[in-house]
């Protein structure tokens, strides 16, 4: 069954800036209060990696990671589901899922994925 | 607050060294600095030592203590920083506070890792943990990663090309085999690297678009500097070095949460301030040891500093300008690149790398001719916490 999204993104209820993660006080005019949002629809992404030398806890060949915008201008870093860096390019556009994105302690860690559209 | 002199520096060769202990390497390196100051048999007020993974890697901590027991400097006082790997530029910066503000005369500043203990696995995510531990560590991104993700912003900003890239992994390993401290003595060919069909194979992608010899190698090793007042400098045996200028400035830890993810501005502050405290310009460095963990970094980092106008970094390394003998020598020491990683030592390093050459003392090989002004660039996560030190040669 498909998960929702997990991530509460914060907006500044006096400037209106979207923080992602989550700030005491805001980035732009130091207001403590936020409204709590969810990151709506698909997604622009805006910079992308493929890393060969992974960390533990990752028993894999390689791992494609990238930043992405949300329509509603939240960003978030997430994994991609591509074979290959050549099927991505900086700008297009990808479908957000909630999936694990590893295994801890023998259970599956769920995160966010960015899957090419079309 | 009173000037500060650096008036003793000692490294020991980064590499593998699974002889050596944690403590032994700071060992090592403090006994170094503590003779090139003349002050072999004497203490110091107190000692600052720089590192990121005792507590992971060799479960090991209240490191300076330890290390102060070793030594023999006791009653001295001593703590340890941890910094990321900007540590050792920390440890620096809080040594020269002590000592401008009076309160102690000498102090030991000492950095050191030992990372090649554990697998490469492990090294990858010891180095990670710096990242968020939210929304950045569980999806497996590592610094290269966070390298890969910045060069190609970068590349699309101001077109870099891998060629730009490939002329920073040449000359600083080309100048790690003159440096009898570096990790890495091996000159790289152009060829086996980059133009032949076997360059897929010795130089893999490694966080794409940055490939092997784009990083940085995993390295054990420790440096140390020994700072007093200026004024307490008359009788040395060595050229005291002003410490005339430094500066430290951080950024969003993430680097979505930046407007422009290719604007670092931490090492701009960070460099602007060292400079104006020096009362200096880019244009009046002579020599500079730059953060090159990734060959892009040296790139915008010459550029964010102010030695090339934005953009135009890649395309200065490419023509011989950061060469020995170019317009601004980046990292003749071979840099992190060559010289190594040692996340603890590496601020310290490039200090010691620095005052060699404001001293005039290293080989006409690696010497910078006439060198006067010499400035570093520590940069700690992924440019959210950046030191810049502006040091300058003492008139005999």
């Amino acid at each position: 069954m498909k998960k929702e999204i997990a991530i509460t993104a914060f907006k500044c209820k006096s400037c209106g800036k979207i923080h992602y993660p989550f700030h005491d006080r805001c980035l732009v005019c130091k207001n403590r209060e936020f409204e709590r949002i969810t990151p709506q629809g698909n997604a622009t992404l805006l910079t992308y990696t493929a890393i060969f030398n992974l960390p533990w806890g990752f028993d894999q060949r390689f791992l494609i990671i990238g930043v992405a915008e949300f329509e509603n201008h939240v960003k978030a870093l997430g994994q991609i589901k591509a074979d290959s860096v050549d099927q991505l390019k900086v700008g297009m556009k990808v479908i957000p899922s909630w999936e694990p994105i590893r295994v801890q302690y023998g259970e599956d860690v769920y995160g966010l994925k960015f899957e090419p559209m079309g | 607050m009173r000037d500060v002199a650096i008036i003793g520096a000692g490294m020991i060769p980064f590499g593998r060294r699974d002889e050596d202990t944690l403590m032994e390497m700071l060992a090592y390196a403090s006994l170094k600095a503590l003779d090139d100051a003349g002050l072999g048999d004497k203490s110091v007020d107190a000692v600052y030592v720089a590192n990121m993974g005792g507590g992971m890697l060799q479960h090991q901590s209240a490191i300076a203590s330890s290390l102060v027991d070793r030594l023999s400097l006791l009653p001295a006082a001593a703590e340890t920083i941890e910094n990321g790997p900007a540590s050792g530029a920390s440890a620096v910066k809080n040594g020269l506070l002590a000592v401008a503000s009076g309160y102690y005369d000498y102090v030991l500043v000492v950095g050191g890792e030992k990372m090649r203990e554990v697998t490469g696995w492990r090294a990858t995510d010891f180095v990670a943990t710096m990242t968020h531990p939210q929304v950045e560590y569980p999806y497996g991104i590592t610094l290269p990663g966070m390298g890969g993700m910045f060069t190609r912003l970068y590349m699309e900003k101001y077109g870099v090309t891998r060629e730009h890239l490939l002329a920073v992994s040449l000359k600083n390993q080309a100048m790690g085999t003159l440096n009898p401290y570096a990790h890495v003595e091996m000159a790289l060919d152009r060829d086996g690297i980059f133009d032949s069909p076997d360059a897929i194979v010795n130089n893999p992608t490694s966080a794409d678009p940055l490939h092997l010899y784009d990083l940085c190698p995993v390295s054990d090793g420790a440096a140390a500097v020994i700072l007093c007042p200026l004024e307490m400098t008359k009788k040395l045996a060595k050229p005291p070095v002003l410490i005339a200028g430094f500066g430290q400035a951080t950024d969003t830890q993430t680097l979505q949460e930046r407007d422009d993810p290719t604007d670092l501005k931490a090492v701009t502050l960070a460099a602007q301030q060292a400079l104006e405290m020096a009362k200096l310009k880019p244009g009046d460095i002579h020599v500079a040891e730059l953060h090159d963990a990734f060959t892009i970094l040296e790139i915008a980092e010459s550029e964010h500093v102010g030695f090339f106008e934005k953009g135009k970094g890649g395309k200065a390394a490419a023509a011989g300008k950061t060469r020995l003998g170019g317009q601004i020598p980046i990292n003749v020491s071979g840099g992190l690149k060559a010289r190594g990683h040692p996340v603890g030592a590496t601020g310290v390093a490039q200090v010691v790398d620095i005052v060699w050459q404001l001293r005039h003392e290293l080989p006409e090989n690696r010497q910078v001719q006439n060198a006067e002004n010499g400035l570093t660039v520590n940069f700690g996560g992924f440019g959210n916490n950046v030191l810049s030190f502006v040091l300058k040669r003492v008139q005999p």
